[in-house]
């Protein structure tokens, strides 16, 4: 689902902070969006985008705090850069502790902006990555019959073929068919593999 | 005289009693002889003058012709008592009695009468001597001696003589009624141990020898008391004179007295009054002065020449030399034009200026005079000048330290904004940062780039450079050291640059700040800053307020609104409001409720109203919290 390209969403009160990172990160060629608060922001949200979150973390009404859990709420993997004032400390370190990517103090560097942009839009990219594999996995687990999916568990639960004909009253050679059949569908070259597929499958977030 | 006529009956004459008629017409006095019944029988020459009668027309006849009526009729009883009962009530005694001249006046006579020591019938010798002389000069002496002593009891003091030994012997009634005693309870009585006090005694003692020894100077001066019959004491100032008598040698002593008790009393408590003004002038740093309009009299109380560095025994000098001389040249003009004023209009006045003293230092005095008029009647002006130099300059001193304490207050303040501004600050800053490197990537770029980009971040990084002065040019005319000044301004503009120094920090602590205000307002006559102070520290401690009750309205209402005379203007939080315990000790100097206060804000900001005729007040703002508000006069005329 890559119908759009990762964008930089700056969220910014101050008008000219706001057009002034849009031209600043226009200038290097990244795709920007602004919006001059966190209820725009999240009017629009849509989760399947891909990008980075720049984040004014004072904001009158709702604040890039209240805006970093909003988005938590949701589940959404957006990383956030914040944008912090001069002893805004305390609140980076909440920031951070919920999960942003990074924070910066005005006035800051542009390549610092920059380099943390890009540092959160790669992670990103990670992120869908992996999302997008765990789903593939979830995916081909749900094609497998029944049977398949009782011999999978038994399989990743470190059981043998012998003992899994036991438990199912089935005859070994039964298992043998049916955990092959997994193997090909679940296109694992190795049990190890298999077990992490399963593994990564059940993981939340 | 007549001739003396020969006797036509003296037939035969012994020797003695030619001797006897040559005697009896030798003798100054008048003789004359009676027998038992008072029959005249011998009349000499001196009986002739002293009568006017001659002796033949007396002769035979009886004496009672010689006296005046009742004397003449009754004389011949007197005899006969005489003769009956041998009783001498004349005889031999000598008296005074009026006589009869033969022209019927009547004069005073010594009479002497004798009875002639003779066998038979007794017979008897007058001899009278005229004393009419006499009589007058001891009526002249008399009425000498009256007179004297009229003189001496009209005498308005006391007259004393005393002899050698002491012993009073005349007082006059002045005496007397001063020292309570009777003249005659007085005389003869030792003057020193009677009415002298014991300790005064000795000296008084000493000039009293002095004077009757004759070496003092006449009307010697001496002061002592004297003790009144009554035991009390009396002043007396004395002039004392020897006192002779006819050969010139001095008897006593003569003096004279005045009772100066009350006049000493009377001068000793007007030299004591006047030292305790002549003190508490210097003290108080007090002169007072009288100038006559007729320029005739001019008097200054010392201290006016204190004042002025001059020497005190100067003259005062006239009006015009004193301006030219020690006031201060700058306010020459005012003096003047108040004095004539005051003399104008009969009214007062009520200056204060400077003087500049005789070495040339300068004092702020105080003057206050009015119009009056002299026992005399001649219109004057009388004043005083307070030299107020020290409580001008401890004033002047408070007044500065307050300036200085609102400045620190106001410093301390931006302190606690600091964080506020400088994100105001920041703003503008960060945009000019992105907007240049955004500018400096764009023309580095080989590709084509959009115009109005390049536009927009140029007009932009001049726009934002001008945004983050005006804050600077805001929170410097805020800061800076300055004197307090009052202006006219427009309560919009007022409040419109309050916001630029509050709403960051409101901001930055996610509130509201809302601003209501009544259409139209007047004019407020203030010094801005002062009054924009005041608010900063409402709107902050409201800010405060919000966040220690986490309240979850967090707006706070500013108004502006119109009440009466004045303009109110008030601000409302939502926070915990002010407990009775923060009220009773609002206001006081270091007393805050904040970790971080100075707890000046709400003491400086009562005396920034004070000043501006305002009062701080509070009320609770209806659903919580406080709302606290001040007024501010509005100047009349000024209204819009």
């Amino acid at each position: 689902m890559k119908d759009k390209p990762a964008t930089v969403f700056v969220v910014d009160d101050d008008e000219a902070v706001r057009t002034s990172l849009r031209l600043l990160l226009k200038s290097v060629g990244l795709p920007v969006e602004t919006f001059d608060s966190a209820t725009a922001f999240l009017d629009q949200y849509d989760g399947n985008r891909a990008g980075c979150l720049v984040l004014d973390i004072r904001m009158p009404g709702m604040s890039g705090l209240d805006l970093q859990q909003a988005l938590n709420e949701r589940h959404s993997i957006l990383p956030i850069v914040f944008i912090t004032g001069h002893g805004d400390v305390p609140m980076a370190v909440e920031a951070m502790q919920a999960g942003a990517v990074d924070f910066i103090q005005k006035a800051f560097r542009d390549q610092d902006l920059i380099d943390r942009i890009n540092r959160g839009l790669t992670k990103d990219g990670e992120m869908r990555d992996a999302l997008r594999a765990r789903d593939d996995i979830r995916l081909r687990i749900g094609e497998l019959t029944p049977r398949e999916r009782e011999v999978l568990d038994l399989v990743t639960a470190g059981k043998a073929n012998k003992v899994i004909a036991g438990d199912l009253n089935v005859s070994q050679r039964t298992v043998e068919i049916h955990r092959a059949r997994v193997m090909e569908k679940m296109n694992a070259n190795s049990l190890a593999h298999l077990v992490r597929m399963v593994i990564e499958a059940q993981r939340e977030d | 005289m007549t001739e003396p006529a020969a006797s036509p009956v003296e037939p035969l004459a012994s020797l003695a009693e030619l001797e006897l008629r040559a005697v009896l017409d030798a003798a100054v006095d008048a003789v004359v002889v009676i027998d038992a019944s008072g029959t005249i029988e011998t009349f000499n020459r001196a009986a002739e003058r002293l009568f006017g009668y001659l002796a033949a027309e007396v002769l035979g006849k009886n004496v009672s012709m010689l006296m005046p009526e009742p004397h003449g009729s009754r004389h011949d009883a007197y005899l006969g008592h005489h003769l009956q009962t041998g009783q001498r009530k004349v005889i031999g005694r000598g008296r005074e009695m009026t006589a009869r001249r033969k022209d019927g006046t009547l004069f005073p006579v010594f009479l002497s009468v004798g009875r002639v020591a003779a066998p038979g019938t007794p017979r008897f010798v007058g001899l009278m001597s005229d004393i009419s002389e006499r009589r007058r000069v001891e009526n002249a002496l008399r009425r000498e001696r009256d007179r004297a002593q009229a003189y001496l009891d009209l005498a308005e003091v006391i007259l004393l003589a005393v002899d050698r030994t002491g012993q009073v012997t005349l007082i006059n009634r002045k005496g007397s009624e001063i020292l309570g005693w009777e003249e005659r309870d007085l005389l003869g009585r030792d003057w020193l141990e009677t009415c002298v006090p014991e300790a005064q005694r000795e000296p008084a003692r000493q000039l009293h020898n002095l004077v009757v020894g004759d070496i003092a100077a006449p009307g010697q001066y001496s002061e002592h008391e004297v003790i009144t019959r009554g035991g009390g004491r009396k002043l007396v100032a004395w002039r004392h004179s020897p006192l002779r008598d006819e050969l010139g040698t001095v008897i006593g002593s003569l003096s004279s007295g005045e009772d100066i008790t009350e006049r000493r009393q009377a001068e000793e408590s007007l030299r004591k009054s006047e030292q305790l003004l002549t003190d508490a002038q210097a003290i108080a740093g007090l002169g007072n002065f009288e100038i006559g309009l007729d320029h005739e009299h001019t008097y200054w109380s010392r201290e006016m020449f204190h004042l002025l560095g001059l020497p005190s025994l100067q003259t005062p000098l006239p009006l015009a030399e004193f301006v030219d001389r020690h006031v201060h040249v700058a306010d020459r003009e005012r003096l003047e034009k108040a004095w004539r004023s005051m003399v104008r209009e009969g009214g007062e006045m009520d200056l204060g200026y400077r003087l500049v003293r005789a070495d040339g230092h300068l004092r702020h005095v105080h003057s206050l005079a009015r119009i009056s008029t002299d026992p005399q009647g001649r219109r004057q002006v009388t004043g005083t000048i307070h030299d107020v130099t020290e409580s001008q300059q401890a004033q002047e001193e408070i007044r500065q330290a307050q300036e200085r304490m609102t400045q620190f207050a106001r410093l301390s303040t931006m302190g606690e904004m600091a964080a506020g501004l400088a994100h105001e600050i920041n703003q503008p800053l960060t945009a000019i940062t992105n907007y240049s490197q955004a500018l400096k990537r764009m023309l580095a770029s080989a590709a084509e780039q959009d115009p109005e980009d390049i536009e927009l971040a140029l007009s932009q990084i001049s726009a934002q450079a001008l945004r983050a002065g005006e804050v600077i040019r805001r929170l410097r005319s805020f800061v800076k050291n300055r004197e307090a000044r009052t202006e006219l301004i427009a309560p919009g503009r007022l409040i419109t640059e309050l916001l630029a120094l509050v709403e960051p920090d409101a901001r930055l602590n996610d509130i509201r700040l809302t601003v209501e205000m009544d259409e139209p307002l007047p004019d407020l006559t203030c010094d801005p800053v002062q009054i924009q102070q005041v608010l900063i520290n409402l709107v902050r401690n409201a800010i405060d307020a919000t966040n220690e009750a986490h309240a979850l309205d967090r707006e706070v209402l500013l108004e502006v609104r119109r009440h009466d005379g004045d303009v109110v203007i008030s601000v409302a939080d939502h926070g915990p409001g002010i407990s009775a315990e923060v009220a009773a000790h609002l206001g006081d100097p270091f007393y805050t409720t904040k970790s971080s206060g100075t707890g000046l804000g709400i003491a400086i900001s009562r005396s920034i109203l004070r000043a501006h005729g305002g009062k701080l007040g509070h009320r609770p703002t209806p659903g919580g919290g406080a709302t606290v508000f001040f007024n501010l006069p509005v100047i009349s005329g000024r209204d819009q």
